[in-house]
């Protein structure tokens, strides 16, 4: 068993050391789109991007599940690709979000995101998988330290490119290791920076109602 | 008498232990610093500093103190330099850690604040002269100007703030910026797909399981599990397709001939 380690032995390996950012920490909002542009502003005059600006992005992203007769939930990958700009395909696997109690400040979700080429969808869907749903989503990306903040209005796909609601919706995030909980105070605090304009909130999905088919 | 010397004892000895402590928590803090700089922790390290300022905020409550006896009010004492030398003095360094190898006039003004900042200083100048060259009625008039003045500019600052907060509250009851209802929409909307799902291709819109063949998929499917078999199945469907070409493709020359 000498001599070099297996691929997946690195991986345990990365893994357990605790290496891998594949946790993410997450709080969500929305915002009017009357608001949008105070907030646009709030958050530029807060965020790190004074030099680049706010990072401009326009997304198609897909969801696609794998369903097992005997098992409840369907294995969920998306799929994103920027119509904006040729970059790679980015193959993202989001796993249940956890709602902690309340003494956790944010929605934990396990997260692995790979770079991929174009004819990932149609392995995935040769391997089973089936489109459940897709959305553009346009807007713009900031950043403040390791925490990711998008504002994005999320746009149906298909006719005319229809508007979901009259908001945008705002999303504070950060990849970490396992076990970095204390990035979760951090965005708490940046979150009450935004109030009273946006209310970024852990949102517990078991609530929002199983529309799944 | 004893009494005074007692507490003023007392808050020197206070003054010094959190001297101590804030000397203790820096020394940490720097050894931290070139140490583990590599694996610091951030968030708590910063955590330093909020220690920092809780013990200079500590020192300067026992400086400002003003409630307890006149006599052990520390800004009624004044430290006098007794004995100035060129010479090193060697206690003295050790005292000071090696900071402080003479006590000469160069660092005196410096070390216990004998001397103002050099600005402040002529301004000090500056103000005394004008002092001192006015008579008792001609200051008591111009007290009574400026206190008039500064009670103008205060009300005109009250009665903004005033404005300002009823302003401030009107317009966060009026303006709504977000809400939480489309918060909801797009969260699940993003999360589980809820009002996007029609949009989704018509010939994928069926149930998953229909697309599948019948226990092409095992109970504990995982990726590796699902693609052998999946690709198996599409494998074979083609080829059967294929030998029937074939055969069709055999059988018409035969027709023909």
């Amino acid at each position: 068993m000498s001599g070099i380690p297996s691929t997946q032995d690195l991986l345990t390996q990365a893994c357990n050391n605790k290496i891998i950012p594949n946790q993410e920490y997450l709080l969500q909002g929305s915002i009017l789109d009357s608001a949008s542009d105070h907030l646009f502003q709030r958050l530029k005059g807060l965020c790190d991007n004074v030099e680049s600006g706010p990072q401009l992005f326009n997304d198609h992203e897909l969801c696609l599940s794998l369903r097992a007769p005997n098992q409840a939930q369907p294995l969920m990958l998306r799929v994103r690709r920027s119509l904006e700009v040729d970059a790679p395909y980015q193959l993202r696997y989001i796993g249940q979000p956890e709602f902690g109690d309340r003494t956790r400040p944010t929605l934990v979700r396990s997260s692995i995101d790979v770079g991929c080429t174009a004819t990932v969808i149609e392995f995935l869907t040769e391997l089973g998988c089936k489109i459940d749903y897709e959305y553009f989503s346009k807007g713009y990306m900031f950043r403040k330290g390791r925490m990711k903040i998008t504002m994005s209005k999320i746009l149906k796909v298909g006719k005319g490119d229809e508007a979901l609601s009259q908001s945008q919706l705002v999303e504070l995030s950060v990849l970490a290791p396992t076990g970095q909980d204390a990035i979760g105070e951090e965005m708490k605090a940046f979150a009450e920076q935004l109030k009273p304009l946006v209310q970024l909130e852990k949102i517990d999905y078991k609530r929002l109602g199983s529309t799944l088919p | 008498m004893q009494r005074e010397e007692k507490q003023w004892e007392s808050t020197l000895e206070q003054i010094l232990s959190r001297l101590n402590d804030l000397k203790l928590s820096i020394m940490s803090m720097i050894t931290v610093l070139e140490t583990q700089y590599e694996t610091i922790n951030w968030p708590t390290f910063l955590d330093n500093f909020a220690l920092i300022s809780s013990h200079l905020t500590g020192i300067s409550k026992i400086l400002n103190r003003r409630d307890v006896g006149g006599s052990c009010l520390l800004r009624n004492r004044t430290v006098l330099p007794l004995l100035l030398s060129q010479d090193r003095d060697d206690q003295l360094l050790q005292i000071t850690e090696g900071r402080l190898p003479v006590f000469s006039h160069d660092i005196v003004p410096d070390y216990l604040r004998t001397k103002p900042d050099p600005t402040a200083e002529t301004r000090m100048i500056a103000h005394e002269q004008k002092a001192n060259s006015l008579n008792n009625d001609a200051a008591a008039k111009q007290v009574m100007q400026f206190n008039k003045v500064v009670a103008h500019v205060s009300d005109i600052i009250s009665e903004q703030r005033e404005k300002w907060e009823s302003e401030s509250s009107t317009r966060a009851g009026v303006q709504q910026t977000s809400s939480m209802t489309d918060t909801q929409a797009l969260v699940a909307a993003v999360g589980i797909g809820k009002g996007l799902l029609k949009m989704t291709m018509p010939p994928m819109g069926g149930p998953g399981q229909v697309m599948l063949p019948p226990g092409g998929i095992r109970p504990s499917s995982m990726m590796s599990s699902v693609s052998p078999q999946g690709v198996g199945h599409l494998g074979k469907a083609p080829s059967s397709v294929k030998t029937n070409i074939k055969s069709a493709n055999q059988i018409h020359p035969f027709q023909r001939n």
